[in-house]
């Protein structure tokens, strides 16, 4: 089953990038220079013994992974905070709405000002990011707890603290592991987007905005191949961590993905 | 609406608070009074963009003139001028690379800049007007109507290319100019989004090679010629508060500049090392000067241009936007 549909991406990414090569070696190779996924797809090998690029790629991920840290620590406390408290989330809610659908990326250059050190600036951008569907996530989890499990506790004489950790907290889990999920991919965006739009010592970003500069457009895509390559790992484990930890959630609601 | 505002900004405090104990120690200040030199500050964070125009600041890296004179320089790459000036004045950046129109530009605006030393200065073809090999375009007077590219508007690009419009008779009303990166002209003129651009190299050597692009006129010359292009600034409180590291900083780099314009090979050797520009590409690129000396009068050229073509309301001084070196140590 698995092994058919990894087949099937496999085809369905060469088929893609056999494509591209006939489109821009033979269609548009007249009125667009562009490199064609060979050359792209050399150069991102090449890239492994680039050390600067490692390097960068190193800055970057480690922010990336920072800022999903970060994020994940404030927004799930809150998230359960706010879920087990309905007057006080209905208080904050419209602030939340009001700052949840602001682009983050628009938020770099006020960062940039605000906040001197580098590193600091890039994983808070990330955090700001990655908070909302996080947070989000949690909330809907938290709304989702089954009452007739809660009620059954309290009636046996449970407290509150102690339905929260039996029924509450893991009836959430799945839902916030999924906000995480989403989370990791919005902060790889941020993270590039930080650098491509401040610079820096080093990163993937920085790699592109140099490569940019100096008229490599190969190096460019072969440093945005890595970037997507690395989304996809971090989407397929953290998927598969979901998938180990919750299959209790899968059987209940029934869900197949 | 204040309310949320304020809530906006205290959400944001909470998580650079909180950000700012998850990753502490990344910045070590560098800020030690203790050392053989006397300075005020040892460590300091230099801007630049990956471009040839700042080679000095990595000839005096690898040299060792930045650590002959007591001080430990950290590189880090910036994406424009644009982003420098907040950088600076935030103290991500102790020093960073300027170009003059923008400087004098901020400063009317009344920010609180100071050139502390010189870095690029023009030369003959280093900044060209460039049109497809088959352009019906054969003189500047032809680009009436015309669409022409530059990577910044209202900045040198515009000036340089109306210095060469009014030559051939016409003003900045009788073209339209558009903005677009240096990377992306050449597929944007033969995509047909415009006619002409403005380009520097890597970019002049790669279109002609690449693109069979033309060069319709240098923009370098007559009222341009040696044009001081780029510069390093900091703020005013920092040039008053670390006197001793900035004339650290400045005899390093004037001497990383002669050896610059007394030796090309030192600048091909350098480029494919913090830029994305190859040994090959080096050594066939054209390049314009690195002055060792900051010059008033050669900078006030620029500030006047500005004002003739109105890119400044009233004249600057530019001897008021100087920080000099001190005559002796």
């Amino acid at each position: 089953m698995t092994g058919a549909r990894l087949l099937r991406g496999a085809v369905g990414a060469a088929g893609f990038i056999v494509a591209g090569e006939l489109v821009i070696r033979f269609v548009i190779s007249d009125d667009l220079s562009f490199p064609p996924p060979s050359v792209i797809l050399a150069e991102t090998v090449r890239l492994l013994a680039d050390p600067d690029f490692l390097a960068g790629l190193g800055t970057t991920l480690a922010n990336w992974a920072v800022g999903l840290l970060v994020a994940t620590c404030l927004a799930v406390p809150l998230g359960v905070l706010l879920g087990s408290l309905p007057p006080v989330e209905r208080a904050i809610r419209p602030v939340l709405e009001f700052m949840r659908p602001i682009p983050s990326v628009a938020i770099i250059p006020l960062a940039i000002l605000l906040i001197p050190a580098d590193g600091m600036m890039k994983v808070s951008v990330i955090v700001y990011a990655s908070v909302w569907p996080i947070l989000i996530n949690t909330l809907y989890g938290m709304h989702d707890v089954d009452p007739v499990a809660k009620e059954s506790l309290r009636s046996f004489g449970f407290g509150p603290l102690a339905v929260l950790a039996r029924v509450s907290l893991p009836s959430a889990a799945p839902f916030v592991a999924t906000g995480v999920r989403i989370a990791a991919g919005i902060a790889l965006v941020l993270a590039v987007s930080a650098e491509l739009i401040a610079g820096g010592a080093a990163g993937l970003g920085v790699f592109v905005v140099q490569a940019s500069s100096g008229n490599r457009m190969d190096l460019m895509m072969a440093a945005t191949v890595w970037a997507g390559l690395f989304g996809v790992v971090a989407n397929l484990v953290l998927l598969a961590g979901e998938r180990r930890l919750f299959q209790w959630h899968r059987m209940r609601t029934g869900a197949r993905s | 609406m204040t309310r949320k505002l304020r809530c906006y900004a205290a959400a944001l405090g909470v998580t650079v608070a909180l950000t700012l104990a998850g990753c502490g120690g990344s910045d070590d200040g560098g800020a030690t009074s203790a050392n053989s030199k006397g300075l005020e500050k040892t460590t300091i964070t230099v801007g630049h963009l990956p471009i040839p125009d700042p080679v000095a600041l990595y000839i005096a890296q690898t040299k060792g003139f930045f650590k002959e004179e007591g001080l430990t320089v950290k590189p880090e790459t910036i994406t424009g001028g644009a982003v420098a000036v907040p950088m600076i004045e935030s103290g991500k950046l102790d020093i960073s690379q300027t170009n003059y129109v923008s400087t004098f530009r901020a400063v009317a605006a009344g920010k609180k800049i100071k050139l502390v030393a010189d870095m690029y200065q023009a030369g003959a073809n280093t900044f060209v007007i460039m049109v497809p090999n088959d352009s019906p375009i054969k003189t500047v007077a032809d680009l009436k109507g015309k669409t022409i590219l530059v990577n910044n508007l209202d900045n040198v690009a515009t000036l340089a290319v109306e210095t060469q419009l009014k030559v051939a008779g016409l003003t900045k009303d009788d073209v339209k100019f558009a903005e677009k990166p240096f990377p992306d002209m050449g597929n944007a003129i033969k995509a047909g989004q415009a006619d002409a651009g403005w380009i520097t190299e890597p970019f002049i050597t790669a279109n002609q090679s690449a693109n069979g692009f033309r060069k319709l006129a240098d923009t370098m010359t007559g009222q341009t010629e040696d044009l001081p292009i780029a510069g390093w600034m900091a703020t005013e409180e920092w040039v008053q508060k670390y006197p001793k590291t900035l004339a650290a900083f400045q005899r390093a780099i004037a001497k990383a500049q002669q050896l610059a314009s007394s030796d090309r090979k030192e600048i091909e050797a350098m480029l494919p090392k913090y830029t994305k520009i190859d040994a090959k590409t080096a050594s066939v690129i054209t390049l314009g000067t690195y002055p060792s000396e900051l010059n008033a009068n050669r900078l006030q050229k620029v500030a006047d241009l500005m004002l003739e073509y109105k890119y400044l309301k009233s004249p600057i001084d530019v001897k008021s936007v100087i920080a000099a070196p001190a005559s002796s140590g």
